[in-house]
């Protein structure tokens, strides 16, 4: 079962990465184009909790750095996705377990894109990379979280509910008894 | 079972009555676990953040990023085959404010357009991209290759994959154009994809001749979405003029920026505050985010761009 989730959970990723970089990128918002990765993080998060957070968000980081056109220190994103993953999973834990409501989602996914955005720039600012401007750190940051939570609205349910299918009889039958 | 400490046990609105609890917040134990993998995947960061700092070409980053490269290469081809409706889909977004402007010309000649149109579907758009990229740089040998991906604005760099690699004799440090004038250069390549530095990307400065004069000066990018550029002029008693074009001076054997390259427009000319000269801002000919087709400059002129002058002395 836990092979399953596991292979389920990278071929999101690597589907997210692939849609974000070369499809999602042609309806970008003033540049700005939906964390579809992120969003998957989240969704990982918030279904299996703070550890598959942490390791979703570091794998599906770690494909953003280097999937061209990345041309950015590896590990930023990984990093960033990492930190984010891991606060969504404690989110869903904070809730004791129980599925989170459509606003709490919402506002992970906001809390999400802040922290990785901010972790993304602080970071490159750290290492003296000359693109990071944060001038424009706030608009991107505001056009980035409403389209994410856009997209959030359609991802989110389709993967908790895939993740949801492959439980262990185990966990499902405790579900339903009390 | 122990409840995390001081976990406010905000119930979800959609819980149903009676449902356990799949899990209780973790014992000491599971938190214990939990900051284990946080730390070790942050010291993981860390790693390659240190290892890959410098990105230099003996970053032991390169073999994943060829890897990575390698399999998504293939997927976002496929991808950006698949992204017609997408395609439309912005299109039509684009249209919309145009097309009210527009709206008075349209009844006047209705039937102009409509063939306009039906017309300018996306094969015949990419074969009028190929048409005028023939003509801008007749005296290269080029490849064309497809942008099949393109970074976003969250990683403020300003860089696209394109279909072509090493296999089709694409290397680093070879200009990249278009029907309308200079995209960037090509920063990293791997077998089959190659990923372009745009000229609007902050660490991109390329060399530029107004034409009107031909005074020298540099054109950086701003990291603006527009990919709107600055250009200052190495003398500094040269102006530009708003209306002024800018085109490539060029590099010593060619690379990274081949001569003669359309580069954009002066659209304003501000003076440098407390030194002398002036800054002119730019608009690019090639709008970044509707790129497309473009060409790899991967050959020297096919035929010497100077033909010989013979003089006859009195």
């Amino acid at each position: 079962m836990t092979a399953l989730r596991i292979g389920l959970a990278a071929l999101f990723l690597m589907l997210a990465v692939t849609v974000q970089t070369s499809v999602l990128t042609n309806i970008a918002v003033a540049g700005v184009t939906c964390d579809l990765t992120l969003i998957v993080v989240i969704a990982l998060a918030l279904s299996r909790g703070p550890e598959w957070g942490a390791i979703a968000g570091f794998m599906g980081g770690l494909l953003l750095d280097v999937v061209p056109p990345a041309d950015h220190t590896a590990g930023r994103w990984a990093l960033s996705l990492a930190i984010a993953g891991y606060i969504a999973g404690l989110i869903r834990r904070e809730t004791s377990g129980s599925p989170v409501g459509p606003l709490g989602v919402a506002l992970t996914v906001v809390l999400g894109t802040a922290v990785s955005f901010f972790i993304y720039s602080a970071t490159g600012s750290l290492l003296h990379d000359p693109s990071v401007d944060w001038g424009e750190f706030g608009v991107r940051l505001g056009i980035a979280a409403g389209y994410d939570v856009v997209g959030a609205i359609v991802v989110i349910p389709l993967v908790m509910w895939l993740m949801g299918r492959v439980k262990p009889a185990r966990e499902r039958s405790r579900r339903v008894a009390p | 079972m122990l409840k995390d400490l001081g976990t406010p046990t905000t119930r979800s609105a959609f819980r149903s009555a009676g449902e356990t609890p799949l899990r209780s917040a973790g014992t000491p134990r599971d938190v214990r676990r939990r900051r284990t993998v946080l730390v070790l995947v942050i010291l993981a960061c860390f790693t390659l953040i240190v290892l890959d700092a410098r990105r230099s070409a003996g970053s032991p980053v390169e073999p994943l990023r060829e890897a990575a490269a390698g399999v998504f290469g293939p997927l976002e081809s496929t991808a950006t085959s698949a992204r017609q409706p997408v395609d439309n889909l912005r299109d039509r977004f684009a249209e919309m404010d145009r097309l009210k402007a527009e709206n008075e010309k349209l009844k006047k000649d209705n039937e102009d357009l409509t063939r306009e149109l039906t017309t300018s579907d996306y094969a015949r758009n990419r074969a009028q991209e190929l048409d005028k990229l023939l003509k801008i740089a007749p005296a290269y040998t080029m490849t064309p290759a497809r942008v099949i991906g393109i970074g976003s604005a969250q990683t403020f760099s300003h860089t696209v994959t394109i279909d072509a690699g090493t296999a089709d004799g694409v290397h680093t440090d070879m200009t990249v154009l278009n029907g309308t004038g200079l995209v960037g250069r090509v920063v990293r390549t791997t077998q089959a994809t190659a990923t372009v530095l745009l000229i609007g990307d902050r660490n991109s400065t390329v060399g530029g001749r107004l034409n009107a004069s031909m005074a020298l000066g540099f054109v950086s990018g701003r990291g603006e979405v527009g990919g709107t550029l600055d250009y200052k002029l190495i003398d500094p008693k040269a102006r530009p003029k708003v209306g002024d074009r800018i085109v490539t001076w060029g590099s010593s054997g060619n690379a990274p920026y081949v001569p003669g390259v359309p580069i954009g427009v002066v659209t304003s000319v501000t003076a440098n505050e407390g030194s002398l000269g002036s800054t002119a801002t730019v608009k690019p000919y090639v709008d970044p985010t509707r790129i497309d087709t473009v060409g790899v400059v991967t050959g020297p002129p096919a035929r010497p761009p100077r033909t010989q002058i013979t003089g006859k002395g009195n």
